[in-house]
């Protein structure tokens, strides 16, 4: 279990929707904002003004990092940094025991989904 | 890849244009990568217009005022930059309280200068035997109104004996506290406001000295304060005045250093 750069606080949903698309493997811009998008990826609709700053914040964190590899020059692929996979674990973790506690509480059918 | 249509070409040239809205720092570190992003977007036929359009447009006001924002914040809230605006106040601080208290004391300590040499002369002339009525001069001085110094003589239990001052017609007398310091310190310098009938706001710069020998007693020498609390006003505006185009200047130098000392794009 990772708890040793455990965020002090949840997630944003941009920070959380990118970590979770790097998480499949390095993507570029626009392959992580389709991801956010599906449902799957959280649902959340974020354009690339968000996306690049959040970028900017979460390597600034050492969270993701650049891979220096691309198909095109203006295409850059990201991918998750040792520290970004701790922080994603860390997260569904927390976001786990919430949905579990959801469950014991009678708020969210038993194996279904929210 | 897909040649792309006139009207997404239209499209993201606009863009291109929004996005010189950004800061300088973060359009040289992304602007392409957001340009392609949304091209991307334009291509990708699965993302309706109707959707992406807004989408776009509000990512661009929230992320426009979120990194105007962070730029700021980067730029003005450094703690060197802030560590030495706050010592630049605090000096300009202690400066601008200098600036009102040095003269305010040279003020009211120069408004008892008349006074003590009255209050000494009585004091002698009253201790050499002269008769209180020949000693205190006779013409009467209405504080409430006139400037003039004035001089009061007060029998060993503070009670007036002669008086040039008057106010609402009667004599004022200082507080028995006043008498009893006099009585073992020889002299003491007040400021007074006197209470009696009406409330006038006077308020007097007064010595009192002991008068000893074989009829002890008091004697106040006065005036009126109204001119020194003038100047004492127009000293507390000026130094209020001074204070607040030192902090306006440490802003506009702390702002102008931070803004010329600002990350650049490599």
């Amino acid at each position: 279990m990772a708890t040793a750069t455990a965020p002090a606080a949840p997630l944003t949903p941009a920070v959380f929707a990118i970590l979770l698309s790097l998480a499949e493997g390095e993507k570029h811009g626009y392959l992580i904002m389709k991801d956010a998008r599906a449902p799957q990826g959280g649902g959340l609709r974020m354009g690339p003004g968000t996306l690049y700053g959040s970028l900017e914040r979460m390597m600034r964190d050492g969270l993701v990092e650049e891979s220096g590899i691309s198909d095109d020059e203006r295409r850059r692929y990201y991918r998750l940094t040792s520290q970004g996979h701790t922080v994603l674990a860390v997260e569904l973790e927390r976001l786990d025991a919430a949905v579990s506690s959801a469950r014991s509480h009678g708020l969210l059918a038993h194996g279904g989904h929210s | 890849m897909m040649p792309a249509a006139p009207h997404d070409e239209r499209l993201e040239r606009i863009y291109a244009q929004a996005l010189r809205l950004y800061p300088v720092r973060f359009r040289a570190a992304h602007g392409a990568a957001m340009r392609q992003t949304f091209r991307d977007a334009l291509q990708d036929r699965s993302f309706s217009r109707r959707a992406l359009i807004p989408m776009v447009l509000r990512d661009l006001v929230t992320s426009l005022a979120k990194e105007h924002f962070a730029m700021l914040r980067d730029t003005f809230l450094r703690p060197a930059l802030l560590f030495n605006a706050v010592v630049l106040a605090a000096i300009s601080t202690v400066l601008a309280i200098a600036l009102y208290t040095i003269p305010q004391q040279v003020l009211r300590q120069g408004a008892n200068d008349p006074q003590i040499q009255l209050a000494g002369d009585l004091a002698a002339r009253l201790e050499q035997g002269v008769a209180p009525t020949e000693a205190v001069p006779a013409i009467a001085v209405d504080i409430a109104r006139s400037l003039s110094p004035f001089v009061i003589a007060y029998d060993d239990q503070g009670r007036p004996l002669v008086s040039q001052a008057q106010l609402d017609g009667k004599t004022p007398v200082p507080p028995i506290g006043v008498f009893n310091y006099v009585r073992l310190h020889g002299e003491e310098r007040i400021s007074w406001q006197p209470v009696l009938g009406h409330e006038h706001g006077v308020r007097i710069a007064a010595v009192v000295q002991r008068v000893n020998g074989p009829q002890p007693g008091f004697v106040l020498a006065g005036r009126n304060m109204r001119e020194v609390e003038a100047r004492e006003q127009q000293v507390e505006q000026m130094a209020g005045l001074a204070w607040i185009a030192m902090l306006g200047l440490i802003l506009l130098g702390t702002v102008a250093f931070g803004w010329c000392t600002r990350q650049k794009p490599a």
